[in-house]
Formats: C-alpha cells, structure tokens, sequence
C-alpha cells in the first residue's frame, strides 16, 4: 500500500511503457543472430536486476495505481513502433498478427483465468472466425466490415454446441472434450467441399467507406504498408477487449468467476449459479477469439485447414501459461513473444521448432506462474466490488488457495500467488 | 554438420557486412568477442572471395523446412544452396549471391508471411518458392502486391500459376493435369480396366483424384470406389478391406510418400493384391527404402524428361554429392536446382532490379536447363511437353520404356 | 461374413495398440494426477531406438531373427524405462505443486523436441523408415479374410503385455505400492513407502510399455517415421479418458472402443471414409457429457 501511495505520478509507469516500446523496436528490427542474442540476454536479465533494486515493485505499483494512463501509453508505444515500421510490410503484419492472437488469448483467458473452464480448441474458434469472413465474403454481399461481429457470433454459437459436454466435466475430462472438438473441427474442414475443402479459401479484405484495407496508404508524404489498416483495425479490437475483459475482471461477474474458478462446491454453497456464469465465460471468450479470427481472415487473405491444427490452439494456451494465467497483461507480453520469437529463429532453419520448444519448456521450469503472474485482486478502486458476501467468500477461498491441495490442481488452474497482499 | 559449420562463418560475414547492423550492435555490446568474430570472420571473407569485392544480391528460398514433408523441402533447400553456390564459385559471375531461407512449415498462414518478409526486403530479388500446393496458393497473391518475382520448384496445383494472371508468378515443374492424363492412358493402354482410388484429403491429394477420374473415364476405365484418408493417418486397413472387396485390379494413390508406403504394406498384409499406381508424390528413394521388396512393380508419373538420362541431370548429381549433403535431394530438388539457375542468370543477365527480373522471366523460352528446355507460358506456367513415367523394377525407379515390364519380360501384377 | 472378421480382426489390432499407449496415460494420473502428453513420442523414440538397435546387430553379424527380436525390444523398453523416469525427475515431479495445465503444456513441449529431435538426429529422420519384418510372414486365406502369422503373435503378444501390467499393478508389491501412492500418496508416504521412487518406477514402466507398443507398430506396419507418435498419443489420450482416467480396465476399454469407432466410422458411414475421425470423436464427445469422468468412473466421492 505505502508503494502505491509514493507513486502518485504515473512516472515510473510511463517510463516503463516508453522503455518497453523501445525495446521492441530494437527487437523488432534486429536481425542478426549476436544482436537477437544480446537483446534476449537484455530480456532475461532485466527482471532480475530490476528486483535487486526494487524497481519492479515501485513499477508494478506505479501501473496498478495508474492503469489506465499506462494503458494509454501502451497504445500510444504500439503506435509509435507501427510508425516506425509503416513501410515494413513484414514488421506490420507480425505486429497485426501479434495484436489478433492478444485479442484471442484475451478470449482464452476468460475462459482458464476467470472461470476455469479449460479451452484447448481455442485455434478451431479462431478459425470459425475465419471462416465466417471467409464465406459472408465469398457467398453473400453482406458488408464485410460485418464479419467481424458475425465472426464472433458464429464462433458463440458453434461453441454453444459444447456447453452441455463442457459444463458437465471438469478437468482432464474438460480438456479431452475441447481436443477432441478442435481435431474434428480441423478434419471437418479438410473433408468439406464448400468451404474449399483442404486447399483452403481466399477471403476478401473489408471494405469500409469505399477504402479497401489492402490498399497501401498514401497521406501526403506519409506512406504504410497494405497492411497498416488491419495494424490499426486490429488494435482498436485488442483495446476494445482489453478494456471489457479488464472491466469483467473487476466488476462482480470477474469476481463471481474467480470464485467458481478456486471453489465449484463453496460458490455454489454462497448461491452462485455455476452454469450461468461458465456459460457466460466459454461463449463471451469464444466470440472474442471469433472476432479476432475475422480480422486474421481478412489479413492473411487465404485460409485453409491446416492453419487450425491442435498445434496451434496449444500456441494461444501456451500464449495465456507464458503470461500467467487470468493476467490480461501478461497475456499481451506473451502474445508478443510466441509470434515474433519463432520468426527471429527463422536463422537456424530446421532447427527452429525443436529449440523453440525447449525455451518454453525452461520458462515453464523456472517460472511456473508465468512471465507476469496474475496479483491478487485489489478490492479498492475501479468502483469495483460492491457485493460484500461474495467479496469475503473470495478472499477466505484465495488465501485457501494459496496452498492449493495437489489433486485439485487443474481446478484451480490460476491460483494467484500471494507476494502481495493488499487488504481492504 | 560440416555444412553447417561453413556456412556458419559466412552468414556472420554477410549479416556483419549489410546495412547497419554493425552500427547497432556497436551500441548494444561493444565487446571484445564481438571484435574478434568480426576479425576472424573478415579473414575466412577474404580467403574464402579473394576476387574482387563483388555487389551483393539476396534470393530467397522458401520451403518446407519443419514438419511432415520436411524432407523435400530439406531436399529442395540444399539444391537450390547448390545452385547458389556453384554461382559464387563462378569467377564470371557478376554478382555475389545470397541465400535467403525462409521456411513455410507447409502452412497457407506462414506461407503468407514468409513471402511477405521475402517481398518486404528490398535487397531480395527473386524467390524459389514453395513445395506445398496450399501454401503457394496462399502466397501468390502476397508476391503480386509486392511485386517480387518467383520461381514455383515443387507445388502441382494448376490453380497456382491459372487462377491468376501474375506476371510475378512462374513455375518451373508441370501440373498435375499432364501427369494424370500420361497415367491414365499407359494403364488403359495395358488393358487394365477396374482401379479403387485412394486418395489424401489434402488439395494434392483430391486434385489427382480430380483429374485421374476424369481422365480414366475417358479413357474407358472404371472406378469401383474412391477413399479419402487423412495425411497423417498410419491405420488403413479398414479402407483396404473394403476395396479389397471391390476385387480392383489397380489401386491408384494419390498422395505422398509416407501414406504410400503405409498403404503399400498394409494392402500385403490384409492380402489385396493390385498394381499400385501412384503420382509424383511417391517417386523417392525413400519408397522404396520403405517398402523394400514390396515396392517392386509400383507406378509414378512426374513432369518433365527423365532427369537421371540428361546431361544436366547427371551433373546435378554428381555435384550435388560432392557438396556432401546428408540429405538426399529428393524427387524435386533438381526442380529447385533449376529454378534457382534460372533466377539466378535472369539477375546476370538485367541487374539485380525486380521489376527487369519479372519481366525477363515471363520472356523465358527454350531456355535450356537441367530439367530439360524450360518455356514460360502467359501465365508464367512452364509448358512441359514431357510426362516421364517410372516403374520400380529391383529396387529402382526404371523409366518405364527401358522397363522389363515395358519389354514385356515381366509383368505387372494383378 | 468373412470381410466382417477382417474388420474385427484389424479393429482389435488397432484396439491392442491404443490400449497399451491408454495404460501408460492412466497410470502416470494414477500416481500423479498428471497427464504427461509427450507419452506418444515416447513411443516414437522406442521404435526408433529398436530399429538403431537392430542395424547395429545387423552391422555385429547376428543373424537369427528372434535373438534379433528379443534384443531390440528388450534395448528399446530399457532405454525408454529410462527416459520416462528422467522426464518424471526433471520435468513431471517439480511441478507437482504448479498447476497441472503447465504439466500438461510442458510435456506437451517436450515431446515437441522429442519429435523433432528423432527428425533432425536420426540419419535421414525426415522421411520415413522401414522397419524389419522379424515374424514370420505365413499368410492363411479363408475367402475375403487374410490372416498373417506376424498379425496373430503382435496381437496375442500385446494382449500379454496388458495382461502382464495388470497383473503388475495388482498381484505383486510393487503393484501395491503404486497403487498405495495413487490413492494418497501423503498417507502412503507416512507408511513408509518410497513415493518418489514409486512415482519414477510408475512412469518407467509407463514408458516401458509405450516403447514395446512402438517396435509392435513397426513390427506390424513394417514402417516408423518420426510423427508416428502424434496421433497415437491423442488416440491413446482419448481412450484412457473415456475409459476413466486411473483405472487399468478403463484404458483397455476405451483403446478398444476408439477402435471399433474408428472402424465403425470408415466401414458403415455412407459417404467418404475420411469423415472416420470426426465421427469417433464426435462420439467420444457425447461419451463425455453422457459420463463426465468416463465410462469406469473414478471411485471417489466429492470432497468440501
């Protein structure tokens, strides 16, 4: 508390978000395999330095009393890299890529982080969402900026076919169910004639107020990529999901979900209504990732089967493990990470997958929680919390969970360690 | 490993000498290591280009590297370094060339990107591109917008180079269309006439179920029945012994090599026995080395002359295995080989500048490579006049007219 | 009549080998709570170690097929006992406490490197490899039905194996031991019981059991290449699940069932075959909502 108090400025944060965005241009731009090396020891050092002097804690304090101007200044640093890079064809389309998968983990996480509801079809989502603009574009001459709401609304509704099967297990179960539905989606594509079958389809780009989004921008002296449209329609979703989801976190519905997630039995004892909140959890996260894949659709232009393997849906969960479950934020560094990464490996070729998985396999060693673990709820600020008896259930459930019993262990997936404890 | 830790060097050196890296990563880390690799990689430079400092020009390759079909993508990959090699080794060369590698995984997605980052840096001139059907129909688009000319080395799907009309767009290997009509016509030639279709359900896979079909019937044939199985499927004998019923006497197979040995051993095992007639997808060492004994009687049909009978195919051979590559270059490596020549005289031949390359690729005519005469149509698609057909007799890949099964010494199997 | 026994006879086959990979599935959750998915290429590493194996006696000059046989199956379960205890140590058992997603996401990882490292290491990985036909090939014919010598011993054989683990699991001190840490293992440890040692020697011979399912599958397709693990981990996955994880008879039976679906799926649905997968998974699905802990449900009661 006395640490965010010192932080009334949101200096430090800004600081932050202008050394981070730094970073990532310097990333962004390295292609040399001695640069890359000295940014990712930069990287891995940071932390650990930054702790030594404290400065990790004052940040991290700074951010959470100034989060909404960090926010700003985090799309202002987002901003700043595009410009940087407009006439990068390649920089743009990773950062859109990248920009896409954050709105789709936010989905996910939803999903793992509020309500504990396990998701590994999260890439068969994403491709229902890409399909959507892929056919409305193809079949109809709806307006294609529809896709994107309709992409979500498909991926919803696809996904309420599992709401009985999702609801009814847990755990292990729950996973083989959300597998099993991701490898049929995949098959289900390849073996079918009008969606392109295995070949795949183009999708049209959107086309709004008579401005194709393929088309390169000419302002004056300003030029950007053909991809800079779907840089700035891509972030303006990320920023609309990122405030909802942060918005859900600390409104009653998060805190609902948090208690379902660290305790079926005792919620439900406290008159929450399990179903109800799952549901609202498993469809509010796939139309999310639905719309994400209309957008991604429309960018890459040409969709096919094997873009949404059980592969790639465990890339988005690795996306949310990476970041630390049920932390929107740590789910944007993550996003950052698993795309841009594997393209700087592009050097080693062949080897590229093989060392790709063995980094995430030590971070995973080294630090279970995530590169940015979720901390634990803050019951003051954001006008948040105005339902005492759920409030106190919770906080008895998360200190409880502090120590969470081995065999419960998938349950209460997201467990929030509890370095810093900020009571009421 | 001994490529690996030449080229090594090499790509420091290029990566240290282009653009201003050096410059950043002066102000990252000026170190002492740092130094010395430069010092050392500047004294393999120059013992290893005593010539001359020539101007430097990027080509990409762009292939299948990870996954599945890795080998022909490897394969590809080493050919095409081949080809650049033997050009930098060339005193009269005008040019120095690099390498770019760049690895699709076989996915529309990356295939997507990748082209992207190839198009996007302007040092690149042209591309070698794609194995896969799905990511180079992926990927043409990405290439006309910009702007970067392509060499297609592997993929068969018409619509690559018909669905458009980019002038960026070339492919040096046939389609899967004159591959089908060729092996539709020999077996009905032969007098077969009742054939069960197995095919992959990937777009390689149900296009030459497309075309086959078409053609067979045609051509008189009949076809009892017709099975899509999944790429990575390793379990087929519940598809085998429904056509085992069906009493075929050619299981033709549309797919690549892996499925086509398991299907292969798997029709001896529950006992089917037909000619197995396969595409391009299956004409590899490694089928053989896969099946052994039992791949003797087994069918391909791949575009262009017979490589191994030309000049030019002996000595990609020959020179090919003394680069010591680990990797055999597969079915298609002499395609990459050829296409990276291509490009790589094309850039000789108007300067390393994009837009002269599109054009005097899409002037390509009777130009003559180790695939045989190489002939752009409108669509940048080589009109290849040659189907070579292959039997496997002893343990070999035979062209069929030199075949005992040709001289009717032997025949094939019902 | 006879084309439906070659059915059967392929269904069990194919049931015989998902049920061995279920058994490993089962018994790391048995005494873990865990699902180590890198299990699948396990059994890819064990079939390749039993082919090097089989070129280096092939290169030493021993000649007899059965001595050939017994040596590289016994190397291959050897090395992969090993390699699945090693995983157990360095990567299963420190993240005990961490939530089992980052198990699962971890060995999943894992095999990833696993897979790729067979492909990358193994001379020529990337394509596929023969694999000796070490059983004598006599074939029976009755009308459609053909019958081979090598089917009929991989499958008594790996009817054995499940028979021999379960008789493990459940006649000897070991098997008690095992079975005292799957059901607690704080209280099993109070009793004396070695729990890390129980746990290591569960995944061995988890992995053990994995490796022989693999030289079977070389044995029986006479073919290995390095992704042959991918599929059937997720087979093997799915049948320990419907079964119900933690219980033997529950692996058998969901291996057997995922076959019979997937024969079910490419012999009766009207339209193409390739619709087989989506078809025994959307059942699998509707298995799931019908019994969420898998037909053999866990035997235990809601704890508060």
């Amino acid at each position: 508390m006395a640490a965010a108090r010192t932080a009334r400025l949101p200096l430090l944060a800004l600081g932050w978000a202008i050394l981070v965005t730094l970073y990532g241009i310097l990333f962004l731009a390295a292609e040399s395999e001695r640069a890359l090396a000295a940014l990712l020891a930069l990287a891995a050092a940071a932390p650990a330095l930054g702790a030594r002097l404290g400065l990790v804690e004052r940040i991290r304090a700074s951010i959470g009393a100034h989060e909404g101007a960090f926010g700003l200044a985090a799309l202002a640093g987002v901003l700043a890299a595009a410009f940087w890079f407009r006439d990068e064809h390649f920089v743009i389309l990773m950062m859109t890529t990248a920009l896409l998968l954050m709105t789709a983990a936010l989905g996910l996480t939803i999903q793992f982080g509020y309500a504990g509801i396990v998701n590994f079809a999260g890439a068969a989502f994403l491709g229902i969402g890409c399909y959507t603009a892929g056919v409305v574009t193809h079949y109809t001459s709806l307006p294609s900026f529809l896709t994107l709401p309709l992409g979500g609304v498909m991926a919803a509704l696809v996904g309420s076919i599992l709401i009985l099967p999702v609801l009814r297990t847990r755990g292990h179960y729950a996973a083989l169910v959300t597998i099993a539905f991701g490898i049929l989606f995949k098959v289900f594509l390849e073996v079918n004639d009008t969606l392109g079958g295995p070949q795949g389809m183009q999708v049209k780009p959107i086309v709004l107020f008579g401005w194709n989004f393929n088309s390169p921008i000419r302002i004056g002296d300003f030029t950007a990529s053909f991809y800079f449209s779907y840089l700035l329609l891509a972030l303006v979703v990320l920023a609309l999901s990122f405030a909802l989801v942060r918005r859900l976190e600390r409104s009653w519905i998060g805190l609902s979900m948090d208690a379902i997630r660290l305790d079926e039995i005792a919620s439900a004892c406290y008159g929450l209504d399990l179903a109800r909140w799952k549901v609202l959890a498993f469809t509010l996260g796939n139309a999310l990732i639905g719309i994400a894949g209309a957008a991604y659709g429309h960018l890459l232009g040409f969709i096919a089967p094997n873009n949404f393997t059980f592969g790639d849906s465990l890339v988005l969960v690795s996306i949310i493990l990476l970041g630390g479950i049920g932390n929107a934020w740590g789910v944007a560094l993550a996003a950052a990470f698993v795309v841009i990464l594997p393209e700087k490996f592009q050097v080693i070729q062949e080897y590229r997958f093989a060392l790709y998985a063995a980094l995430v396999i030590l971070i995973l060693l080294f630090r279970p929680q995530g590169l940015l673990p979720r901390p634990l709820r803050a019951y003051l600020g954001g006008g948040a919390a105005r339902k005492p008896a759920t409030a106190s259930a919770l906080a008895s459930l998360e200190t409880a969970a502090a120590q969470p019993p081995r065999d419960e262990a998938l349950e209460t997936a997201a467990a929030a360690p509890s370095d810093r404890v900020r009571p009421s | 490993m001994s490529r690996a830790a030449t080229d090594r060097p090499r790509a420091i050196v290029h990566a240290a000498c282009s653009t201003g890296e050096t410059r950043m990563l002066r102000t990252t880390k000026p170190s002492f290591g740092f130094a010395f690799a430069l010092a050392f990689a500047a004294a393999l430079a120059l013992a290893s280009f005593p010539a001359a400092a020539k101007d430097k020009v990027k080509v990409a390759f762009i292939g299948p590297l990870t996954g599945g079909t890795a080998a022909n993508g490897i394969g590809g990959r080493n050919s095409a370094e081949l080809a650049v090699k033997l050009r930098n080794a060339d005193p009269k060369a005008k040019y120095e060339y690099e390498l770019v590698v760049l690895d699709d995984e076989c996915k529309p997605n990356v295939a997507v990107q990748q082209a992207t980052k190839a198009g996007a840096d302007r040092g690149v001139i042209a591309s070698v591109s794609h194995y896969c059907s799905v990511a180079a129909i992926a990927a043409v688009d990405t290439y006309n917008r910009l702007g970067l000319p392509m060499v297609v080395w592997g993929a068969v799907l018409p619509d690559i180079t018909y669905r458009n009309k980019y002038p960026e767009v070339h492919r040096v290997n046939g389609t899967m269309i004159n591959q089908n009509e060729v092996a539709a016509k020999l077996m009905t030639g032969l007098g077969f006439k009742k054939w069960v279709v197995i095919h992959d359900t990937t777009d390689y896979g149900k296009a030459h179920n497309q075309y086959f079909s078409q053609f067979i019937k045609a051509d008189g044939g009949d076809i009892l029945g017709t099975y899509g199985v999944t790429a990575d499927q390793q379990d087929f004998t519940a598809e085998l012994t429904q056509a085992k019923a069906l009493n075929p006497e050619v299981v033709y197979f549309g797919g690549l090599t892996p499925i086509g040995i398991r299907i292969r051993s798997q029709m001896d095992k529950i006992g089917l026995n037909a000619v197995f007639e396969g595409t391009s997808g299956i004409k590899s060492d490694a089928y053989i080395q896969g099946l052994g004994p039992l791949a003797e009687g087994s069918l391909s049909f791949i575009e262009g002359a017979p490589i191994e009978k030309l000049p030019g195919g002996k000595f990609f051979q020959a020179e090919y295995d003394k680069a010591g590559y680990k990797e055999p270059p597969e079915a298609y490596g002499a395609f990459a080989f050829a296409a990276m020549t291509l490009v790589l005289d094309k850039i000789e031949e108007v300067g390393p500048d994009r837009k002269k390359v599109t054009d005097a690729l899409g002037k390509v005519a009777n130009y003559d490579s180790i695939i045989g005469p190489v002939t752009f149509d409108d669509h940048g698609q080589n009109t290849v006049p040659l189907i070579s057909k292959y039997v496997v007799q002893d343990g070999k890949w035979v062209i069929w007219e030199d075949s005992e099964y040709a001289s009717g010494k032997r025949k094939l199997k019902k | 009549m006879d084309i439906a026994l070659q059915y059967l006879i392929n269904g069990l086959m194919l049931g015989t080998m998902y049920a061995l990979v279920a058994v490993g599935f089962t018994l790391f959750f048995g005494v873990l709570d865990v699902i180590k998915f890198s299990h699948g290429d396990v059994l890819t590493v064990g079939a390749f170690t039993a082919l090097a194996t089989y070129l280096a006696l092939q290169a030493a000059h021993v000649g007899s097929a059965l001595i050939q046989l017994i040596v590289l199956s016994v190397v291959a379960m050897a090395a992969m006992a090993a390699l699945g205890a090693v995983i157990a140590r360095t990567l299963v058992l420190p993240l005990a406490s961490a939530p089992a997603l980052n198990t699962l996401l971890i060995t999943l990882m894992l095999g990833t490197v696993l897979r790729e490292g067979v492909r990358l290491l193994y001379p020529d990985g990337s394509n596929p490899k023969p694999f000796p036909p070490l059983l004598p090939t006599t074939a029976f014919t009755w009308g459609h039905l053909t019958l081979r010598l090598d089917s009929l011993i991989l499958l008594v054989a790996g009817v054995a194996m499940i028979i021999g683990v379960h008789v493990l699991i459940n006649r000897t001190k070991l098997g008690l031991a095992i079975r005292a840490v799957a059901q607690d293992g704080e209280t099993a440890r109070s009793m004396g019981i070695n729990f890390t040692l129980v746990v290591l020697t569960t995944f061995a011979i988890g992995s053990a059991v994995a490796a022989f399912a693999g030289v079977m599958n070389g044995l029986y397709y006479n073919e290995i290449n390095f992704s042959m693990g991918l599929l059937l981990g997720v087979f093997g996955f799915s049948a320990a699940v419907v079964g119900g994880l933690g219980n033997i008879y529950g692996a058998i039976l969901g291996g057997f069932l995922f076959a019979g679906l997937q024969t079910v799926g490419a012999v009766a649905l009207p339209f193409a075959s390739a619709y087989k997968d989506v078809f025994a998974l959307a059942v699998v699905i509707a298995i799931m909502t019908w019994r969420p802990t898998g037909l053999i449900a866990e035997k235990s009661s809601e704890r508060v």
